[in-house]
């Protein structure tokens, strides 16, 4: 069970943060495809910065934990960075030059993926960009270990789910999840923004800069995405950049359609990605209930038939609940002040 | 606003190109210290490698293979150049041939094919171009005077490593090999790796269980969904995971250090890549491919053209590393006991790797 709850959070974290990034694009009024793009671009850097700091020699003495989990931080940190500044490029076509914003985000999409194995060539001479030393597990896991705890001992069910062998930067971004929902739904600039995704002219109306918010939304869309793409890397991908994240941002697309543009909807649809992801990988090795029997293995069911369910899952799902999904009103339309 | 914006995205992508500039990865040591690329003076290129599915730098089978190429070529004067087809790990006949047909058009002399995988497009390349010498490593003969095929032996070290394995005190072992499983070397790894964990078993009276795996590893790459199964293998107990195949290592390595488990490496010993290799199960790459083009300069080729060479123990082509050896309980010596047998003939590992599936006397075969 231990073992189930953290592989989902390890999927299902980084498609709930990404998911959460396109609801604030969309909220605002900006459909952002992007999203795989961005993450992708995300992942590079988030990547890179680990590199380069690894190269200046600061870690290889002592194995400082807490200077590691800084490290984390940091290049989660620059990952949004460039993350948000890879989005306004999208930004800019969308709300300055009011381009078609599908056509604007594919395009960042194909650009991103190209871009970073192109750097990537420059930089390590092949297609993947790891770690210069060591794996992410050594470097940025935490596990007992870490706090001097010995190995053997039992920290009971919950300690043993939530405090070894976990990755700050998941919870990290489930702190941020919950403050970024409160931040759209309870606060004053939420209201405006989502204000702007609904009826931009009647927010207008009212004094508020609807190109200001757009380009708000779009911009924490990209950091939260930029972000979102290095903790895929760091969690799933042992911190190595490829040019791929595995579509994990079109599926973000689907959770948030799925999730009907609504952040705890949006947590359980990636809870349930996240769980059919970990059963497709690690079907044979899940103990549900302790007991040392292998359920699903012991079924006789072909493992293909494990491997399609993320997939199959994703089909039944959308095509039960889409029927219901509400898109914000105005999203896609670039806004025209001479327009009413 | 439009300048700032302008102003701003110039600004990202300077900083995102000032940032690859540095070159990132420390050398030391011997093919190491080697350019992957290098410039000759007249555009030609003598010595060619063309990459296998997975990465040049993948630390193993490439890089072991593009090792030899470089030592022979900077300690002979000759000039090299790696070629890695296009579509990557979906590289098709087409891809590899017109890869082989740029290190021909590129002045190549010898052109060093990684993997079985080239075998249909070595053999229409070969055709076009009788001139050019082609050596096949991991292949068979072609029929053809200007290839080699070289193969190794890997049931043996596959054999030596998981026999070091049990010997050592591991008893719950697992196997996750790349190529889909139809890969004739990584199976031949495999059944040897399940022999020799028999075979000690035996001798110390115990039971083990094996997981043995071809998921995920179609294309040799790191993935997550590999680095959960490990993980989930990990969790249930096993202790050491012989990790069959390229870039795989990578998803393999992380899996073992999240859960304090052991990793055998593959192909070239990988005990400078992770703390968590206990052993690696080598074959040898790097010198089979400087003595084949060798061949190749010194007008003996005509010995080993057309021909298919197999290298084993008695080749001194397989084994185990122990110029780095970490086994406690299992001493460096009585491996090179073992070593030595085989070289003599005395022990006998068996390559017909379509026996795997059979009733062990003291391995429990899980295959997943």
């Amino acid at each position: 069970m231990t073992f189930l709850i953290q592989q989902t959070l390890l999927y299902a974290v980084p498609l709930m943060i990404v998911a959460l990034a396109g609801v604030f694009a969309e909220r605002s009024g900006i459909i952002n495809l992007a999203l795989e793009g961005i993450m992708i671009f995300g992942a590079f850097v988030g990547v890179l910065f680990v590199r380069l700091m690894q190269g200046t020699g600061l870690f290889s003495g002592s194995r400082n934990w807490l200077a590691m989990q800084a490290l984390e931080l940091l290049a989660m940190l620059v990952a949004a960075a460039l993350g948000a500044l890879f989005s306004l490029l999208l930004s800019f076509a969308s709300v300055n030059l009011r381009a078609d914003q599908t056509i604007g985000g594919t395009a960042l999409n194909l650009m991103a993926p190209a871009l970073v194995l192109f750097l990537i060539r420059i930089i390590a001479n092949q297609n993947t960009l790891g770690m210069s030393e060591g794996d992410a597990a050594s470097w940025f896991m935490i596990k007992k270990s870490t706090f001097g705890i010995d190995s053997s001992t039992n920290l009971g069910f919950l300690g043993e789910t939530f405090l070894h062998k976990i990755y700050l930067a998941t919870y990290v971004c489930i702190i941020l999840f919950v403050v970024l929902s409160i931040l759209l739904y309870k606060t004053r600039f939420g209201l405006r923004l989502r204000s702007c995704g609904e009826n931009p002219q009647a927010a207008d109306s009212l004094g508020i800069n609807v190109y200001k918010m757009r380009y708000a939304g779009t911009t924490i869309s990209g950091a939260l995405a930029g972000m979102g793409g290095f903790v895929y890397a760091l969690t799933t991908a042992n911190c190595a950049s490829t040019g791929d994240v595995a579509g994990f941002g079109f599926l973000a697309l689907a959770v948030m359609i799925f999730g009907n543009w609504k952040p705890l909807n949006i947590a359980g649809a990636a809870a349930l990605f996240g769980l059919f992801k970990c059963i497709a990988a690690s079907y044979a090795s899940i103990d549900i209930n302790g007991d040392g029997v292998f359920m699903l293995k012991e079924l006789g069911i072909s493992g293909h038939l494990y491997r399609m369910l993320p997939y199959v899952i994703t089909l039944v799902v959308l095509a039960f609940t889409s029927k219901k999904s509400r898109a914000p009103k105005a999203e896609g339309i670039p806004y025209d002040k001479g327009q009413r | 606003m439009k300048k700032f914006l302008a102003m701003l995205l110039a600004l990202a992508m300077v900083f995102s190109l000032a940032a690859c500039s540095g070159n990132g990865g420390k050398k030391t040591g011997g093919a190491d210290d080697i350019a992957d690329t290098m410039t000759s003076e007249d555009g030609k290129y003598q010595v060619a490698f063309i990459t296998d599915v997975g990465q040049l730098k993948d630390k193993s089978f490439n890089q072991g293979t593009f090792d030899g190429v470089k030592l022979y070529a900077a300690n002979n004067g000759k000039s090299y150049k790696y070629y890695q087809p296009s579509g990557g790990d979906q590289a098709t006949d087409d891809d590899r041939y017109d890869a082989m047909k740029f290190a021909v058009e590129g002045g190549a002399e010898v052109v060093v094919c990684a993997g079985f995988m080239q075998g249909a497009a070595l053999e229409r390349a070969a055709k076009e171009f009788p001139d050019t010498k082609f050596i096949f490593i991991d292949g068979w003969s072609l029929g053809l005077d200007n290839v080699v095929g070289i193969a190794f032996n890997e049931h043996e070290c596959g054999y030596f490593a998981g026999y070091a394995a049990v010997k050592e005190g591991y008893t719950k072992l697992g196997f996750s090999g790349g190529g889909g499983g139809t890969n004739d070397a990584c199976q031949r790894y495999g059944y040897g790796y399940v022999q020799g964990a028999n075979a000690a078993a035996a001798e110390m009276g115990v039971t083990v269980d094996i997981n043995f795996s071809w998921e995920y590893g179609a294309s040799f790459s790191a993935s997550p969904e590999l680095q959960s199964m490990i993980s989930g293998w990990y969790e249930q107990g096993t202790e050491v995971v012989f990790a069959c195949g390229g870039s795989m290592f990578q998803s393999i390595t992380a899996a073992a250090s999240a859960n304090d488990g052991k990793v055998i490496g593959v192909d070239v010993d990988q005990s400078s890549q992770s703390d968590t290799v206990i052993t690696s199960a080598m074959k040898g790459l790097s010198d089979a491919a400087q003595w084949a083009i060798a061949k190749a300069y010194d007008g003996t080729w005509n010995e080993i053209g057309n021909s298919a060479v197999s290298l084993g123990a008695k080749d001194g082509a397989t084994g185990l590393p122990t110029d780095t050896w970490s086994l406690k309980n299992y001493a460096a010596k009585d491996y090179e006991k073992q070593f030595k047998d085989v070289v003599d003939g005395k022990l006998v590992i068996d390559s017909d790797f379509t026996k795997l599936n059979q009733d062990w006397s003291n391995v429990n075969l899980n295959i997943i």
